[in-house]
Order: structure tokens, then C-alpha cells, then sequence
């Protein structure tokens, strides 16, 4: 009964009595949220276009926010380094294009997921090799990132949103648009839309497949680096950051690997999920459950909806 | 063709079959004896391929009765389809590809061999003598379809008229009573039809199997069977011996289109 | 030239049915295993026992236990490193709880709880596959490394929060804990991951191997022809996780000595995977070989260019191990994606006929 009570009446007592802790959870939730959804677009992109699992995706962004911070260290002024590591995205995305993906084409998707898992190591030795090892921090004042917090006086208590989380937020929101508007209205993107829909088609009407992985790996890392930017500069910037980054393969699930909306609910579901979760019903596990909440969420879902939330329902045929 | 007996094997009533609204079999009943060659023939797109499925279980008819062996069934599912006797192979080869064409028929033995992880994992007494019996047997099969130059062969790299050969020598090994066979000779040539044509006879003459083909080749198919059902759309508009059912007008309309 | 079967027929399936068919392959094992047994424990010294052999053999044997579950039955799993955990703890509560029972026992039964934990976490894989499951695999990973941390009953509440290894005999030599030598740590290792290697390898050779790789290649044709999935997936989950914990058993008893729960982290999941990969997807043999090469890669990192007076610092090897894992793993998918153990394969196919090319 104690423990009915503990896990079913307690934690919603808690969050009825102190609302505005409540809502500061959801929010930490929600911001954490977004930057798995930013992870798992870039990786919707690849997978949509050229029907690669793209395990490097958290690694990217890693990487790419190594990269910025690494060259700001070395001197680079930072505005330059943002465009330096810009421009290191689309080197690393012609390499991946023409190193791996090319001699692998038709390959068994498991396969091409293995690839992807050699370019996850290749990345972190690479640039903890060029780099050094040691966490670094985000250059938040050199890129005019704002500082500090705002505090709500709401809900009877007190609610802090952090300058930088509404920052990322709104970014976030930015990206999400403007990759929408690239895909509606540009003959680029209206291009990658019919290789999603059908590879022999597009070949036939005269589009080439490898700029098209170009085109999308290169997004999809230049959205990796905007996300390693915000998430860099709440903690650090270190390949410590892989184990967070996996988070962004539950919420691909949640939404289904084609689907960008998927991919902001289901990283948002998942953000506010295991931070309520963490904060109410960890103490009883003696905290901690962060690192594994989310993939039981995925888990228990799949089970339930195999093909995630806005997925298509797979028919088998033979 | 004779050695069809009366008994009746297979017994399908009514059966109808939709996917989300689109429907693909309506009200079909027919039967198949003991001991026939039954093909099924229709255009494209007739639900052919789909009654397969439904007889073995693969999709579930919304309507409609399956009696096999004299039970009526609501619900199986494909393996047990098989442990009751029923074979299959598939229009587009559903080999194990990164197998060798011995493994692949040897997977057909799989339901007839009992020895546990325990003998298997020591691979000597028991399992080996029973690895052996089933060895021979397959490699009976292996003759029967003039195969024995392919044994170790990873099928993935067979040309597509061997492959065909190897998923029939899968479905023979399962000793099955019933062998549904879905265009077993799509794509070949004259020579590979006939030795084709010849291993389905001989199934059913030395081994006592029953068979239901799907067959677009219309000579062969009169040649072989000895009833022929005809869907068009996901109807039945003939069922009757092949010399009836090649002068039955619906059935010529179907082929060559209304107004010849 | 030597590698010739001419003149060797076989008479008999059960000879075609021999796992090393070939007179000469007969022959190699032989000479492998006498080196094995009798030279290296003879000649070799503690580093070539401690540093390489030990650790090369268990990392092999946790890599048959993936290979049987990834390789052969197609389920992409990620928790490895977590099963091996299981293991280790298991061995370590039945061997304080009844330290008068010999520890091998002890080591074997591991597996069996490993096996349970594995079949719990496999159940979802009815209704997912593929990738989704790969991320099942990192809920048990996850979750797993979790539970070994939160739950000081696993160490007997010790101070250290890790795993100490007790002392244990074996006929009255002690085979674990500091006074046990490397030659008896390296020779019960050998043995126990020799005899599980035959084991598995007859596993694969036969029905159930067969069954494994029909629902990896197709599964519904595997269904067709009378086989269930669940069980089959089930199995696979149950012999692939007794053969991981078992190695993880191994690992903190006869190898590290003592063990935290970080030693069961992700990159242990991800080095037994890239094991295979390289080794070979679907060969038993393949996991000796990949192996090989990830375990020696680097120590021989840090010990070639020591040689020739550039040592390289020990950060930078491991930067270069990642590296280097990465670009293999590439190399290797593209130029033969079942791994080193298909190039063997080739080699011998080749020698066989040499000179002529078919």
C-alpha cells in the first residue's frame, strides 16, 4: 500500500502542491526535448533520403561543436571558426558520400548501420586527436549567445528559464522552419523529396543520387552543429556527450524514422518524460533512472506501436 | 491427368479478403482433392498469389471457411500451416539467401528433427545419426532435381531458374500433403519449364503430394492440372477440367479482353 | 601446394558433415591447439599471458556469444557489455554465497542467469526488428549499468562498490584472486573458451544454427516452412547471452581481478560488436580473428613505435585505436562484408586449386 501510495498519489501530490517546480521540470524537459529532436532531424534527413541509419548523427554534433571550439582555441577568431566549422561539415559530408556510401551502395541497410557506427569512432579519435581530449567550454559570448536568466514569478513560486534555452528554443523552431520552407519551395529540396519517395524514380528524371547525399549529409550536419552549440554550452564539449546523444534514437522511435514532426513530439515526449520521471519517481530507484528512462519509454511504446507515432503501418507482403 | 482421388483435402467457403477496403478475393469457394495437380490461373492483380496466403495462413480472411484435413479452422498461423502439411514457394524466390542449397532444403527438415540444443550442441550421437538420416534425404532431393553441382553454393549467387529449383527442393523436403507452388516456372526458358513441369509430376506421382499451382503459362497449365480454377478480380468465374474451362467464354474475355 | 584434398574422399555424410571436412584443416587445428595448450603456457611469460592472451581469449568467446545472436540469427544487439556484466555479478554472489562449491561451476552457472536476462530482454523482439531492436538492446544496456551501480546487494556491500574477486581453488591450485598464476588463469580460460567454441560451433552446424540463419536471411519464409519465430529468436537470445556471461565471468575472475560497474559500459558493448564486424558476421572462427586485431591493435600502438624510439603517449594511442577501429570497420564493409573470416574462406579456396585459378 506504502508503495502504491509512493509511486501513483505521492508524486502527483508533489506536483499539485508546487506547481511552479512542476513547471520549471517540464521546461528543463522541454528545452532537453528539443535539442534530441534537432539530433533526431538530422538524422530523419539521412534516413529519409538515402535510407541510411545514421549512428553518427550525435556524434556529428559532437564534432562539429569540437570543431568550432577547438578552432577558437587554436586563435581562430570565433565568427571564422563558425564558418571554418561550416565549411569542415561539408568536407566531412563529400568524404562520408564518397569514402563510405558510394563503394557501399545497395549494401544491406545493416550494413550501411555498421558503416555509420565506423564513422562514429573514426569522429571521436579524429577529433580528440586534432582537438585534445579534455571537455571545452561553448563560446557562448563570442557568438553573442545570450546570458543569464529570467525569472518568472508565477504558479505561487518562482520559475527560472535560462536566456540561453529560450535561445536554443527559438532556433530550434527557426531550423525547423526554414527546413520545411527548403523542402517545400526549393527545386533542391522538391529534389530530395522525390529520392525519399522513390530512388528509381528520381534517378530517372535526371537527379544524381551522390549530390543528393551531399546535399543532406551536409544539412544534417550543419543542424548537428547548431545543436552542439546550445547543448555544448549547457555542459561541455566533450565526446562525454555520446551517451546523451544516443537519447536521440528513442525518440526516433517514438516518432518513426520518416517523420520530421515525429521527430520534435517524440523528442519532446521523451525530454519532459524522463525529466518528470527523474525528478518524481527517481528518488524511489535511488535516482539516476535519466540514463535509462527513455529508452523504456521507447521500449514499452514499441511494443504497442511497432511503427512509431507517425509512422506508416508496415504490411507485409510476400 | 489421373491419381486424383475424391477425398477432399482443402475445402474453402466463401472466403473473402480486403486490406484496409481494397479488396482482393470476394466470396471464393472451391476445393482441392487428395492426390490432384489444382491450378489456379486469372490476370494479374486476380488474387491468386493472396488465396495462397489465405490457405496457408499468411492473411486471415475476413469471411469465409478453411476446411483442411476435415477441420475447419478460425485462425492458424503459417507455422502451423506447416507442421499440418502445408508447403509453399513464392513467386519472388523466398530462399535463405546467405545459405548454401543443401541448408536451404536441409531448413525443410526442420520440423522432423527432435534433438534438442543439449545433443546439438555436442553434434555426436543422437543429433549426428539424425543429422545424417536427413542428410539422405535431402540429398534423395538434391538428385530428383538434378541439383548436385550447386550443393555448396550460397543460393543468394544461383542464376533465378536454379533458385526456383532449390525452393521447390525446400518444400519437397517438408514431405509435405499439400505443395502450393506460386508461378513456379516465371521466367524460363522452354528446356527449364519442361524439367520443371516434370519435377511437379513426379511429386505428385512418386511422392503422393497434392498440389496447387498459380500459373500464367496456359499451355502448361492445361498440360499439368487436372482442374483449373479461374479468378478475375477476386472472383471465381470458372472452376471445371481444362478442356472446359478453355472454351468457357468469361474465361477468354478474361484473357483477351471483352470484344476479341 | 600442401593444401590439397586430392585423394581424400569421403565415403560417409557423417565425414562430409565433419566441421573441418579437409585433411589439412584437421591438421591445423591440431597444431593451433598444441601451441595453445603446451608451447605458449611453456614459453610465454606473464605480459604475452596477461596482457594479450587472457584478454584476447575472453573477448573472443564474448564475441561467438554476439555472433550467435547478430551474426547468425540477424538481431543487432547493443547491450553486450551489459550481459557481461550480468554474468560477472551473478558469478560473484554464487560464489560468495557458496565459496565451498568450485568456482568453474560457479563461472559455467553465470550464464544461465546471463541466458534469463537475455531471454527477458529479447521478448520484444516478436514484434521488432532491425534497427528498432538495436535500440531495445540499448534500453537493457542502459538500464543494466544502472542496476549495478544502484544496488550495493551485488557486491555484498562492500566499500569499493566493485567487484573483488575471491580466492578459489581447483585442486588445490588456485585458479582466481592475486595468488593464482597467470599460466593456471590462462590455461582454465583456454580451456573453458575452447570447449565452448566446439560447443557453439556445433550449435550453428546444425538444426538450430540452420533454424537461426533461415530467420536472419527471410523471415517469414521461415515461418512458412514451420519455424517460430519467437522461439527461434528466443533460443538464439538464451545461448547468445549464456555464451556473453560466461565471458564476463571470465573477464573479472581470471582477467581484470576486480571490476566496477563502469568496466560494463557502452564501449564494451561497441568493441565485441566491432569484433565481429571485422572478424566476420556468421563465423565462429571470425571472432578469434577480429579479436585478435582489436585487442592487439592497441598494444601494438604503444609498443611499435616505443621500438623504433617514438612512443606515443597514452591518450594518443587511444585516440589512434578509435581511429584506426573506425576506418578498419569501413575498409572491411566495403571490401568484404563478412569480415576476415570470408577472406580466409577465399584464401583457402584459392590455395586449394593453386596454381590454377578455379
Amino acid at each position: 500500500m506504502d508503495l502504491f501510495h509512493a509511486i501513483f498519489v505521492d508524486p502527483f501530490a508533489q506536483m499539485i502542491s508546487a506547481p511552479d517546480l512542476l513547471a520549471q521540470t517540464v521546461w528543463e524537459g522541454f528545452v532537453a526535448g528539443i535539442l534530441y529532436a534537432l539530433i533526431a532531424l538530422g538524422f530523419v534527413l539521412i534516413y529519409k533520403a538515402s535510407g541510411v541509419f545514421n549512428f553518427a548523427q550525435g556524434i556529428m554534433m559532437v564534432f562539429a561543436a569540437l570543431t568550432l571550439v577547438g578552432l577558437n582555441e587554436k586563435g581562430v577568431p570565433a565568427w571564422i571558426a563558425l564558418a571554418l566549422s561550416v565549411a569542415v561539415m561539408y568536407g566531412l559530408a563529400v568524404a562520408i558520400e564518397r569514402l563510405v556510401l558510394r563503394p557501399l551502395v545497395n549494401q544491406p541497410d545493416i550494413i550501411l548501420l555498421m558503416a555509420t557506427l565506423g564513422i562514429t569512432y573514426f569522429l571521436i579519435g579524429f577529433g580528440e586527436l586534432v582537438f585534445g581530449g579534455s571537455p571545452k567550454s561553448m563560446i557562448t559570448k563570442q557568438l553573442y549567445l545570450p546570458e543569464g536568466a529570467i525569472n518568472l514569478h508565477v504558479l505561487g513560486g518562482q520559475v527560472q528559464l535560462q536566456k540561453l534555452d529560450i535561445a536554443a528554443a527559438v532556433i530550434a523552431m527557426l531550423m525547423v522552419a526554414g527546413l520545411a520552407l527548403f523542402f517545400q519551395k526549393t527545386r533542391i529540396g522538391r529534389a530530395l523529396r522525390a529520392v525519399a519517395d522513390d530512388h528509381q524514380a528520381a534517378l530517372s528524371v535526371g537527379i544524381s543520387l551522390n549530390q543528393i547525399w551531399v546535399i543532406v549529409w551536409f544539412t544534417a550536419g550543419v543542424v548537428a552543429l547548431a545543436t552542439g552549440i546550445f547543448w555544448g554550452a549547457r555542459s561541455d564539449v566533450s565526446f562525454a556527450l555520446q551517451v546523451v546523444s544516443l537519447k536521440a534514437l528513442p525518440v526516433l522511435i517514438l516518432g518513426g524514422l520518416t517523420s520530421v514532426p515525429g521527430a520534435i513530439v517524440g523528442g519532446l515526449i521523451i525530454g519532459i518524460g524522463e525529466k518528470l520521471g527523474e525528478f518524481y519517481w527517481g528518488p524511489l530507484l535511488g535516482g539516476g533512472i535519466e540514463s535509462w528512462l527513455a529508452y523504456m519509454i521507447a521500449l514499452v511504446f514499441l511494443l504497442f506501436r511497432p511503427q512509431g507515432l507517425f509512422g506508416e503501418k508496415i504490411i507485409e507482403r510476400i | 491427368m489421373t491419381g486424383a482421388s475424391d477425398e477432399i483435402l482443402l475445402d474453402v467457403e466463401n472466403v473473402s479478403l480486403s486490406f484496409g477496403g481494397v479488396r482482393a478475393i470476394t466470396d471464393v469457394s472451391f476445393d482441392i482433392r487428395r492426390g490432384e495437380i489444382r491450378a489456379i490461373i486469372g490476370p494479374n492483380g486476380a488474387g491468386k498469389t493472396s488465396m495462397l496466403n489465405v490457405i496457408n495462413g499468411f492473411y486471415h480472411p475476413q469471411e469465409g471457411r478453411i476446411t483442411y484435413r476435415g477441420r475447419t479452422r478460425a485462425r492458424m498461423k503459417p507455422h502451423e500451416a506447416a507442421r499440418q502439411g502445408v508447403a509453399r514457394t513464392f513467386q519472388n524466390v523466398a530462399l535463405f539467401k546467405g545459405m548454401t542449397t543443401l541448408d536451404n532444403i536441409m531448413t525443410g527438415r526442420s520440423l522432423r528433427m527432435k534433438r534438442g540444443l543439449f545433443w546439438q550442441a555436442l553434434r555426436h550421437g543422437p543429433a549426428l545419426a539424425e543429422e545424417i538420416e536427413h542428410r539422405r534425404v535431402c540429398e534423395e532431393i538434391i538428385d530428383f532435381l538434378e541439383i548436385e553441382h550447386i550443393r555448396r553454393t550460397p543460393v543468394g549467387a544461383l542464376p533465378y531458374g536454379l533458385q526456383k529449383r532449390v525452393e521447390l527442393g525446400r518444400a519437397l523436403a517438408m514431405e509435405p500433403e499439400l505443395l502450393l507452388l506460386d508461378e513456379p516456372m516465371a521466367g524460363m526458358n522452354l528446356e527449364e519449364k519442361e524439367d520443371m513441369s516434370r519435377f511437379i509430376v513426379e511429386a505428385k506421382l512418386q511422392r503422393g503430394m497434392t498440389v496447387a499451382l498459380i500459373e500464367h503459362d496456359i499451355g502448361v497449365v492445361m498440360d499439368l492440372s487436372d482442374r483449373v480454377l479461374v479468378l478475375e478480380y477476386g472472383r471465381r468465374i470458372a472452376d471445371d477440367v481444362p478442356d472446359v474451362v478453355k472454351a468457357d467464354p468469361k474465361v477468354i474475355d478474361a484473357y483477351l479482353g471483352v470484344g476479341h | 601446394m600442401f593444401y590439397r584434398e586430392a585423394g581424400q574422399y569421403k565415403t560417409t555424410y557423417a565425414a562430409d558433415m565433419a566441421i573441418f571436412p579437409i585433411r589439412q584443416d584437421r591438421w591445423g587445428l591440431a597444431l593451433i591447439l598444441f601451441v595453445a595448450f603446451v608451447v605458449i603456457p611453456t614459453f610465454g611469460g606473464p605480459f604475452l599471458l596477461n596482457t594479450m592472451m587472457i584478454p584476447f581469449l575472453v573477448l573472443s568467446l564474448a564475441a561467438i556469444g554476439l555472433n550467435l545472436l547478430t551474426g547468425y540469427t540477424g538481431l543487432l544487439s547493443l547491450g553486450t557489455g551489459a550481459f557481461m556484466g550480468v554474468g560477472a555479478y551473478a558469478c560473484y554472489k554464487l560464489a560468495t554465497w557458496f565459496p565451498q562449491v568450485n568456482i568453474l561451476v560457479w563461472i559455467v552457472a553465470s550464464g544461465f542467469v546471463s541466458a534469463a536476462v537475455g531471454v527477458l530482454f529479447g521478448l520484444p523482439s516478436l514484434r521488432i526488428k532491425g534497427f528498432y531492436l538495436a535500440v531495445a538492446t540499448l534500453a537493457a544496456q542502459f538500464f543494466l549499468q544502472w542496476g549495478f551501480a544502484r544496488a550495493p546487494w551485488l557486491v555484498n556491500y562492500n566499500d569499493s562498490g566493485a567487484i573483488e574477486v575471491p580466492r578459489a581453488t581447483l585442486f588445490g591450485v588456485p585458479v582466481t584472486g592475486p595468488s593464482a598464476t597467470p599460466v593456471t588463469r590462462y590455461l582454465v580460460v583456454l580451456t573453458l573458451v575452447s570447449i565452448m567454441a566446439w560447443l557453439a560451433s556445433n550449435i550453428v552446424h546444425g538444426r538450430i544454427g540452420r533454424i537461426w540463419m533461415a530467420v536472419r536471411d527471410m523471415d517469414i519464409a521461415a515461418q512458412l516452412i514451420g519455424i517460430r519465430l519467437l522461439n527461434a529468436k528466443l533460443l538464439a537470445f538464451a545461448v547468445s547471452s549464456f555464451t556473453v556471461g560466461v565471458a564476463g565471468a571470465l573477464m573479472v575472475f581470471l582477467w581484470l581481478g576486480a571490476a566496477e560497474p563502469e568496466a560494463f559500459n557502452i564501449n564494451l558493448s561497441f568493441e565485441i560488436l566491432f569484433i565481429i564486424i571485422i572478424g566476420g558476421l556468421g563465423s565462429i572462427v571470425g571472432a578469434f580473428f577480429g579479436a585478435t586485431i582489436m585487442h592487439l591493435m592497441p598494444i601494438a600502438l604503444r609498443a611499435l613505435p616505443a621500438m623504433i624510439g617514438l612512443p606515443i603517449e597514452a591518450a594518443r594511442v587511444e585516440q589512434l585505436t578509435f581511429m584506426i577501429t573506425g576506418i578498419l570497420i569501413i575498409v572491411v564493409l566495403i571490401a568484404e562484408p563478412h569480415g576476415l573470416a570470408r577472406l580466409w574462406q577465399t584464401a583457402k579456396q584459392k590455395l586449394r586449386v593453386w596454381p590454377f585459378p578455379y
